[in-house]
């Protein structure tokens, strides 16, 4: 008899979720690693913005931030992006490798496109200084678009 | 690239979800592969053709006739 693991039936009637495999686990630790380093950071950063030169929210601004933030910042932000991507990297199939890689390819024809030109413009006076994180972020949404729509479509 | 995997699957009562665990892949991965959005890698094709105990061009079909088109 072929039975259907997608759900099994508990006793109470409740339909029971089906058990992680590893490669899911080790997935969303990385997902959930990644998060709680980017809550972590944002929510560190939002609290040691300077006041006088706040303007709101901190992720969105230039704002002068505090030696000690900086220095743990980029600490964590480094550390935790290598552990989180080799987690991830180990947990992905060939498809999301592939939307992946492709997500990635968008965003650096992103910054490819955008920063020679931003910087040009700038230096003839054209354009205000080229923002490396504007461009960042920036790749970044395209990189999230790209890789959602080949995911998820 | 068009497939059999729907058929495949469905011949055994499996969900997307349970096909996906057998292979070890996610339920996208194969949604992908069956929408035929997504030709899969060639380890995984011979997965798929373990799996349903079959040769890779049984399942897949690329559209080649061998050059036989007269």
């Amino acid at each position: 008899m072929t039975v259907s693991t997608e759900a099994m039936m508990s006793d109470a009637g409740k339909v029971a979720k089906r058990p992680m495999s590893p490669r899911r686990k080790r997935y969303f630790i990385a997902l959930g690693l990644a998060g709680l380093f980017g809550g972590v950071l944002g929510a560190w950063m939002q609290i040691s913005q300077n006041a006088e030169h706040s303007t709101g929210f901190a992720m969105l601004s230039n704002s002068p931030l505090p030696a000690n933030f900086a220095i743990g910042a980029s600490i964590i932000w480094v550390v935790g992006m290598i552990v989180s991507l080799v987690i991830y990297h180990r947990a992905v199939d060939d498809h999301e490798e592939r939307a992946y890689l492709w997500a990635g390819t968008a965003g650096w024809y992103t910054i490819t496109l955008a920063s020679p030109a931003w910087w040009v413009l700038a230096r003839a006076g054209l354009a205000p200084p080229a923002d490396a994180m504007l461009i960042f972020a920036g790749a970044l949404v395209v990189n999230c678009a790209v890789w959602l729509w080949l995911k998820y479509r | 690239m068009e497939n059999q995997l729907k058929v495949l699957r469905a011949m055994r009562n499996w969900s997307q979800a349970e096909l996906a665990d057998r292979l070890d892949v996610s339920r996208q991965a194969v949604n992908a592969i069956e929408t035929g959005k997504y030709d899969p890698s060639l380890p995984l094709a011979f997965k798929l053709g373990r799996l349903f105990d079959m040769r890779i061009e049984e399942i897949f079909d690329d559209g080649f006739n061998g050059g036989n088109d007269e």
